[in-house]
């Protein structure tokens, strides 16, 4: 019947076509990242050394962590706009904790829980006050900001003792040999401990993502929450959970930040937001929610943190580093959209 | 089978041999898509003052070809001719500036604007910069007046029904000297009474010489307006013959290729006395209620009324969409408290929502991962990881029982046909085992033999012992379908009646609400 092979040879066609576009977008975001080591390689000795390596993924772990929570937000249709702030309240809570004597790994685990409360609020202004995702996340970054200023008194908790920077500066199989010279000779510099969690929360999230039950309905609410909704899913609940989710990951960033600085700054993070929610952009999860991988956002958050060092690296000054990677933003989007026209 | 296209020479208006060309003639038009051969050798032409209905099911090219006579896309091969003379439309706009409008399914209206404000969009009367209110009240007043809507040019269109929003996009096709409008199922979610007053609309343009293109699936609506009427299969016209001159049989047969002799398929099931659900005084203030029935095993009972009764109001409810202010629902004699889907889910009542796309389907996700979706903790291990491939397996399980036509089961929903797409959620709610179904409207918008096919499903699942309520606005799918029916007028149920000792008739008497609680 002829009905019949048109039909499926238009399939199969559309289904090469979705692969296609699948392999484009990742490999737009993935060519460029390459593009952007190849170039700076090229225009910067020291750019491509296992020690600036291990810098730039410390530096991107921050983008990271954010943009795990963003990504799981986004796909369900949400967005949340409080993370920098969330995360400056998380490190500030941690460290005054610490300062009133509370073993360190509690206190950060106090962060993390500060943080996991302010997304739970986030998740019921959007539940079951109705609020649009922008304006609860809106209000709860300047809430957040504002009590982690109030509580510190606008100024720097300092003072926090060594264990507290073990986790942002701490490496794993650091290898130090006394050398012939009698000074200590760094063969390998070690995995900072903020790269194994990012390596360890990324794969944890994708897994869940797309291998759980819970994975599967954050992308049914992004795809049709009505749908969803007519068909058992708890709406509700898979929202919140992201915004916990979100919320715990920007705690976290808060207490590795602050442990990296050995300080705690309530005014840590500002933007910070933004970074997430455009390495999940750069990275090919939809604004519309429903579409979306860790592994485009893990790629969206290296561009960024490459872009940034690279540049740093060739000396350009901050404020071209800002036109640069606005634009490149706008470019990805860009070419997301002549993709989805097709 | 090749029947031959033939130029059905009209009985009584016009004689072959006058020389009028007609309003609009396509030659041979053929239109490729990478790969696919969409549209092949087609012609056809539409008179001044006909209505030329144009019927095939779903994928035979109808919406290729429409889209072709109003300039959205360009033809590979063949001619258009309007008037007699050759065009190439570039855009819609240049079909639109030699007069042919086309009113989609879905309808282009902006709802936060006004009435006026949609039928002059892009073209608002100015005086300098400023809008010429005066001018765009009197001139839309004159396009509402044209075909007789008493609307007020001022309404929002947001808050008109769907009904309302067609008539003004009608009027805004004739505000632009549209003098060939092409209609894209425009019943398909109106009432009786609403399609006997587009009926008459379109009966008075008829009248004043605009010529009317009307795709359509409702085939016995057509008897009612159409003159003549094209078949297209698989991208070429199977046939033109004067209305008049077939009949529906033929036309379906020709739609499909072969003989169908009944659209309804034999009912197997039978009704047994158990009653499954009993539902009582169940009230949503200003919307329905009370509302009292009951479904017995593998019955299939009818919901029959007009448009905005209350029949899926209470389907809703039932399943828990909806609040409730009153009632009760009870499953084989126990009471259910139900307040949200996930309860009705859980005691094994499934609703099928009318609005598949919006209410349904997640469209963007796989054949697969919809068939599951109620029901994802079935194929889940501890912790609730998905087994990929138990679930594959389920997929396909009710993809081959169900006949649903997709290259894989990881093909995305949004590129299935409506017949499909439809399968899928019934495959969701099947895997579920659920033990009620709410049907609402289930076959709309969906080809005839994709039709018959659910049909038969639905038989096949009550002769399993599953109570099924059809929610239809289509009495012959009714009568061929149920064992009861339960007809509602304004918010109640004015009566149940059997569908073997009762006539379409009856049932319109009882829910325009002329018998009322028989």
């Amino acid at each position: 019947m002829l009905e019949m092979t048109t039909d499926t040879a238009h399939a199969d066609r559309a289904r090469a076509r979705e692969r296609r576009k699948d392999l484009i977008q990742k490999f737009a975001a993935l060519g460029s990242l390459v593009m952007l080591v190849v170039v700076f390689s090229a225009t910067s000795n020291a750019f491509m050394s296992l020690g600036n390596g291990m810098t730039v993924a410390l530096q991107v772990t921050s983008i990271a962590y954010l943009g795990l929570g963003a990504t799981c937000v986004i796909i369900t249709g949400g967005i949340d706009l409080s993370v920098g702030s969330v995360l400056a309240l998380s490190g500030v809570v941690a460290a005054l904790l610490v300062k009133a004597g509370v073993p360190v790994p509690i206190g950060m685990l106090g962060g993390v829980i500060m943080g996991a409360i302010c997304g739970a609020f986030n998740g019921l202004f959007v539940t079951r006050m109705g609020l649009p995702p922008f304006i609860a996340t809106l209000g709860m970054m300047l809430v957040a900001r504002g009590v982690a200023l109030q509580i510190t008194g606008a100024r720097p908790v300092s003072g926090l003792g060594d264990s507290f920077a073990e986790l942002g500066n701490g490496a794993l199989f650091r290898i130090v040999r006394m050398g012939s010279d009698g000074f200590p000779d760094i063969v390998f510099p070690g995995i900072p401990y903020p790269v194994i969690i990012m390596v360890v929360l990324a794969v944890l999230v994708a897994i869940m993502l797309s291998r759980t039950s819970l994975g599967r309905h954050i992308y049914a609410v992004g795809s049709n929450a009505e749908a969803a909704r007519l068909s058992g899913v708890n709406v509700n609940r898979v929202k919140l959970f992201t915004y916990v989710l979100s919320g715990a990951l920007a705690g976290l960033t808060g207490c590795v930040l602050m442990s990296r600085l050995v300080t705690a700054q309530p005014n840590e993070g500002v933007m910070y937001e933004l970074d997430a929610i455009a390495s999940a952009v750069i990275g090919g999860t939809s604004l519309m929610g429903g579409v979306g991988t860790i592994s485009g956002t893990a790629i969206g958050a290296f561009v960024i943190g490459i872009l940034r060092n690279g540049l740093n690296m060739n000396g350009v000054s901050s404020f071209i580093q800002q036109i640069i990677i606005g634009l490149v933003i706008l470019g990805t989007v860009w070419i997301d959209q002549i993709r989805n026209r097709r | 089978m090749n029947v031959a296209a033939e130029q059905g020479a009209p009985r009584t208006v016009r004689p072959q041999f006058m020389a009028d060309e007609p309003l609009l003639r396509l030659n041979s038009v053929g239109k490729r898509f990478p790969g696919v051969i969409a549209l092949q050798n087609v012609s056809f032409d539409v008179r001044a003052g006909e209505v030329h209905a144009i019927c095939g099911e779903n994928g035979a090219g109808k919406s290729t070809l429409m889209k072709i006579v109003s300039g959205q896309y360009r033809p590979d091969e063949g001619e258009i001719f309007l008037d007699g003379r050759e065009h190439h439309f570039a855009s819609t706009l240049e079909a639109q500036a030699a007069g042919i409008a086309i009113i989609h399914q879905e309808l282009n209206l902006i709802p936060h604007l006004s009435i006026a404000e949609n039928i002059f969009l892009a073209r608002e009367p100015t005086r300098g910069f400023f809008i010429d209110r005066a001018r765009l009240a009197a001139d839309s007043q004159m396009a509402l007046d044209r075909i007789g809507l008493a609307l007020k040019p001022r309404t929002l269109v947001g808050s008109l029904s769907v009904a309302q929003q067609q008539m003004i996009e009608i009027a805004k096709a004739l505000s632009l000297n549209a003098r060939l409008l092409i209609m894209d199922e425009p019943t398909s979610s109106l009432t009786e009474s609403e399609t006997v007053h587009l009926f008459r609309i379109i009966k008075e343009l008829r009248k004043a010489g605009v010529g009317i293109v009307y795709i359509s699936h409702r085939l016995d609506e057509l008897a009612e307006i159409a003159d003549r009427v094209t078949v297209l299969r698989d991208g070429r016209t199977i046939s033109t013959d004067d209305f008049a001159a077939t009949t529906i049989e033929q036309v379906v047969a020709h739609m499909v290729g072969r003989d169908l002799d009944d659209v309804f398929p034999e009912r197997k099931s039978q009704p047994t006395n158990e009653v499954l659900l009993s539902v009582s005084g169940l009230t949503r203030r200003e919307v329905f209620g009370p509302v009292s029935f009951e479904l017995r095993r593998g019955e299939i009972l009818g919901f029959a009324g007009l448009m905005g009764a209350g029949r899926t109001e209470v389907a809703r409810a039932v399943f828990g969409a909806d609040p409730v202010d009153a009632g009760e629902v009870q499953l084989k004699g126990e009471r259910l408290s139900i307040r949200s889907p996930i309860d009705a889910i859980r005691n094994g009542i499934a609703y099928l929502s009318e609005d598949r796309k919006g209410n349904g389907l997640a469209l963007q996700m796989t054949v697969a991962k919809n068939i599951t979706l109620a029901n994802v903790e079935a194929v889940s291990g501890t912790g609730g990881f998905i087994r990929f491939e138990d679930e594959a397996k389920v997929a396909r399980r009710y993809v081959d029982a169900l006949g649903i036509r997709t290259p894989s089961v990881n093909q995305i929903t949004r590129n299935l046909s409506g017949g499909n797409q439809q399968k899928v959620v019934i495959s969701k709610w099947l895997f579920r085992e659920s033990k009620i179904l709410f049907f609402d409207e289930p076959t709309r918008g969906i080809d005839v033999g994709a039709k018959y096919a659910i049909y038969e499903l639905m038989d096949r699942l009550a002769a399993q012992g599953i109570g099924v309520v059809l929610i239809s606005s289509e009495l012959p799918e009714i009568m061929g379908m149920t064992d009861r029916v339960a007809v509602f007028h304004e918010g109640q149920i004015a009566g149940v009646l059997e569908t073997r000792k009762t006539n379409q008739e009856e049932i319109m008497h009882y829910a325009s609400g002329r018998i009322a609680h028989a």
